[in-house]
């Protein structure tokens, strides 16, 4: 230990530390909502975010008798999870008491690119709660950034090739982002168990061009403190004008993360039996951790900073352990921004209804050949395999009447879904008049 | 979870993999002389260019699955040679004019002659016994099928390079899911240490990877075992392999003695890359004779896809190249990746040192293959009854198959299509 300092100790420091910053401005930093690399660097905390593994609860409508909903579900939830959640800055008291308060999918968040001439390192904390209703497994957990180039396999969360988390101790993965784009992240102990069991979700890099804009006439985005009418960011150092065909620049952006459930293997996990993974089916497919039509209910309220507790959709307390809505709310004419990641077992096919989108990019790599041949194109099926992420974009269509318009995204391959009384992984699209909508907040809902 | 039975599994696979990696003492190799076998990287089977001719017979035999299990299995053996599983990677130079004669000793199945055939996807202009193959419905054949103890001279020109698939034509849905394919590869015209006729498809001799993924439903494999009929409905396979093993048997060594019918490795052993000392990529060769997409992720480092099917990924002058993190292999297809492996951020433990606190090693749980270091080449004493396979701080990084559920043998899980990317130091290394 550099400081002579215990991990133990360093961390309580820490937690202090973040205390105080949030004392500071009246409301601790996990409720602010936002995710500010820059800001949190400079408070020189170990770490920049700081996630805990654990078990818990979340709710899925359908049922699939003796599995769903789960008997042992506390009211009003039916389905045991495993997952992450995110405890930065909260008080160390407040930590302990979220075991067995998991959700799924689990936290949203971003970085941005790696700035050579300003370089910090993003510094993501984990520990291991354990499992309250399986105090008899004592799995330990890691965080594996999917898709993040060149890593060594210490920050790389693979646990054969190196080390994973025991209960109640901590390790710092720390990166340096340098490919822009969209990727996803999970538990990588006991793989298939620990991904179908919840604990996975997205993450991204937001381009350099954000910070700089570029040579072609592309301004500083708004995510990166832009003016009011740059656009709200840029998936890829694109290096053209915002009007440029081949431009990445989009004015909303939504995260739109495919995951499954097989009821029985939650079941076994909650009733301490074992599963047969080879007989994995997808009973029920989910959008940003819900199954449509909860898939429109809004986020939710963030923390509780007394309990550090989620606080649930309003009007939803089933929906507490899944804040993220997969709702897109936008104004006619606007680029809209849709990172899809799937960590689900199956081939998904997101279809466009009534709209067409373009394909910007993909495994987070712009859509270009090595000479920089244009590969980007149109579609309104987003054909996309377990462990792929996409980045597509569309233009919001014509509205000038009151209200809105709306556009669903389904998943075309919907006998994946053995129980067709739900409709899985399903969403939609709100096009209202332009100048309908405020501006999008490029930090809220991340974080959560 | 981990159950005391598979902990006790979990023990003697890693008994097996301590057995690997010892064994495993060879470094990379070059290929050049390419009957000689490499401990790890493609074992091709070759013949004498332009006219290579190949004998194999169809038959039946048995493979060891990770769980133990012991799987019955239609595959080929090499004339003079023995069953194995997959058939004999057959590796060619474009232009040649390909010979490859067929013979059936595959046993009867429910009391009946069981004719089989060779289809090559992707060639052209295949003749059966010197006159154009002919689709064979009588006998449910896409290609001239042979009876028992018959058999059939195919024969084309290989005329583009490219990875490709053989396998049987005739009762498809039987005979594949049974075991009848294998790869071809066809080198290019450049020379054998390309991919394509492109100059950019150049990787370093040594560093040729294959992983040819396919699947096994053990009751079908039984019904044929025991000559009971199986309904094609209730198909549904359970175990996933890659090189005709599941992990920890895909690590072994080609021609590893213990798996006498299945001589095809997976690993992949590279240096890092270096622009001068070591500049060119590896190519690992994906096939998929599945039923279903198989979306391969190899962890720390992106693959650049530059062919798929035997074409070049190209349109004209124009580079259509795509680097990917998860590749989605459909069924039937092959995809041809370039990869290589450098650590981003060139930590040294001296002059740039990882910039967080390293947790003392006993309050983690340590991986099998971990040094004990954070640092390429190092390695670190671990905590009394910790133990390690790492040789001499070298990398192990993941590849598998994330459709999760696959990585698992008939309810054995984390075994399956698995393999590893292993990193040795850059020479001169004190790697064995």
């Amino acid at each position: 230990m550099k400081n002579g300092i215990s991990r133990r100790e360093f961390f309580k420091l820490a937690g202090g530390a973040a205390l105080t910053v949030a004392g500071a401005s009246l409301l601790p930093r996990f409720l602010r909502k936002t995710l500010l690399p820059e800001e949190i660097a400079s408070a020189q905390e170990p770490y920049d975010l700081f996630f805990a593994g654990t078990d818990g609860w979340m709710s899925i409508p359908g049922s699939t008798p003796p599995y769903h909903p789960d008997t042992y579900a506390p009211a009003p939830f039916t389905t045991y999870i495993f997952g992450f959640r995110n405890l930065t800055g909260m008080d160390p008291a407040l930590i302990a008491g979220q075991k067995n308060k998991a959700q799924h999918n689990a936290p949203l968040w971003w970085v941005d690119q790696f700035d050579p001439s300003d370089p910090k390192d993003f510094k993501v904390q984990i520990t291991n709660l354990g499992l309250a209703q399986r105090p008899d497994l004592v799995d330990s957990h890691t965080l594996h950034w999917h898709g993040f180039r060149n890593v060594i396999p210490y920050f790389d969360g693979e646990p054969t090739g190196s080390v994973s988390v025991p209960v109640n101790r901590f390790f710092t993965y720390v990166y340096r982002p340098r490919d822009a784009g969209t990727y996803m992240y999970h538990c990588h102990v006991e793989d298939i168990e620990h991904v179908t069991m919840g604990m996975t979700g997205l993450v991204f890099v937001r381009p350099l061009q954000n910070k700089y804009g570029n040579g072609a006439g592309a301004p500083v985005a708004r995510a990166s403190g832009g003016a009011a009418n740059a656009p709200l960011g840029y998936v890829y150092n694109d290096g053209v004008a915002p009007g440029d065909p081949r431009s990445t620049a989009y004015d909303r952006e939504y995260p739109m993360f495919l995951s499954e459930m097989w009821a029985e293997g939650h079941w076994n996990d909650a009733h301490i039996q074992e599963s047969d993974w080879s007989m994995f089916k997808a009973d029920y497919s989910l959008l940003n951790g819900r199954v449509f039509p909860d898939t429109l209910a809004p986020d939710g309220g963030g923390f509780d900073p007394l309990t550090g507790d989620l606080i649930a959709p309003a009007g939803r307390p089933d929906l507490q352990y899944q804040p993220h809505s997969a709702l897109v709310n936008c104004n006619a004419g606007e680029k809209i921004l849709l990172r899809f990641a799937n960590l689900g077992f199956r081939e998904a096919a997101m279809t466009f209804a009534g709209l067409s989108v373009k394909v910007v990019g993909r495994d987070a790599t712009y859509m270009a050949g090595r000479d920089g041949t244009d590969t980007s194109y149109e579609t309104d099926t987003l054909l996309m395999g377990a462990g792929e992420s996409y980045d597509v974009i569309f233009t919001a269509p014509p509205k000038s009447d009151a209200g809105y318009d709306t556009y669903l995204l389904y998943n075309r391959r919907y006998p994946q879904d053995d129980d067709l009384s739900t409709q899985g992984q399903r969403t939609e699209i709100r096009v209202y008049a332009p100048g309908t909508l405020p501006a999008q907040d490029p930090a809220a809902g991340y974080g959560i | 979870m981990v159950s005391s039975k598979l902990t006790r599994i979990r023990i003697s696979l890693t008994v097996l993999i301590i057995i690997l990696v010892i064994g495993s003492t060879a470094g990379p190799q070059h290929v050049k002389a390419q009957q000689a076998v490499p401990a790890v990287g493609v074992a091709c089977t070759t013949d004498v260019s332009p006219n290579p001719t190949f004998n194999l017979i169809a038959q039946s035999g048995y493979i060891q699955m990770p769980d133990m299990n012991t799987m019955y299995m239609w595959s080929y053996a090499l004339s003079g040679g023995i069953f194995q599983h997959p058939g004999p990677i057959l590796c060619v130079n474009e232009g040649d004019t390909v010979t490859i004669v067929l013979q059936n000793q595959i046993a009867n199945y429910m009391g009946n002659p069981v004719r089989t055939s060779l289809i090559f996807p992707g060639q052209e202009n295949v003749l059966a016994n010197g006159s154009p193959v002919q689709a064979d419905p009588a006998n449910n054949s896409l290609t001239n099928s042979i009876a028992p103890a018959g058999s059939v001279t195919y024969s084309f020109v290989a005329s583009r390079p490219g990875t490709f698939i053989y396998e049987s034509g005739t009762d498809i849905k039987l005979q594949i899911p049974m075991g009848l394919f294998g790869a071809l590869i066809v080198r290019p015209t450049l020379g054998a240490d390309h991919v394509y006729n492109r100059v950019d498809s150049q990787f370093t001799p040594g560093e040729e990877f294959l992983a040819l993924l396919s699947e096994v439903d053990p009751y079908q494999h039984q019904a044929v075992e025991s000559n009971r009929f199986f309904n094609l409905n209730n198909y549904r396979a359970r175990y996933w392999l890659i090189n005709g093993r599941g992990f920890p048997d895909s690590i072994a060594d080609n021609n590893a003695t213990w798996l006498p019918n299945q001589p095809y490795g997976a690993l992949a052993r590279i240096y890092p890359y270096n622009a001068g000392s070591h500049p060119y990529p590896a190519v690992e060769r994906f096939i998929n004779v599945g039923t279903e997409e198989y979306p391969f992720h190899p962890h720390g480092n992106n693959g650049m896809l530059i062919g798929r099917d035997g074409y070049p990924l190209e349109d004209g002058g124009q580079d259509l190249a795509m680097e990917k993190f998860s590749f989605n292999i459909g069924p039937g297809q092959t995809w041809d990746v370039v990869f290589k492996w450098f650590d981003a951020e060139n930590y040294n433990p001296v002059t740039n040192p990882i910039p967080v606190a390293a947790p003392d090693l006993v309050s983690l749980t340590l991986g099998m293959f971990f040094s004990g270091s954070p640092y390429l080449g190092k390695s670190e004493t671990l905590p009394p009854g910790k133990n390690t396979l790492n040789e001499c701080g070298e990398y192990y990084i993941i590849s598998h198959n994330h459709a999760l559920f696959q990585l698992d043998s008939f309810g054995q899980t984390m075994s399956g299509p698995i393999t590893y990317l292993r990193v040795d130091p850059p020479q001169p290394n004190t790697c064995p």
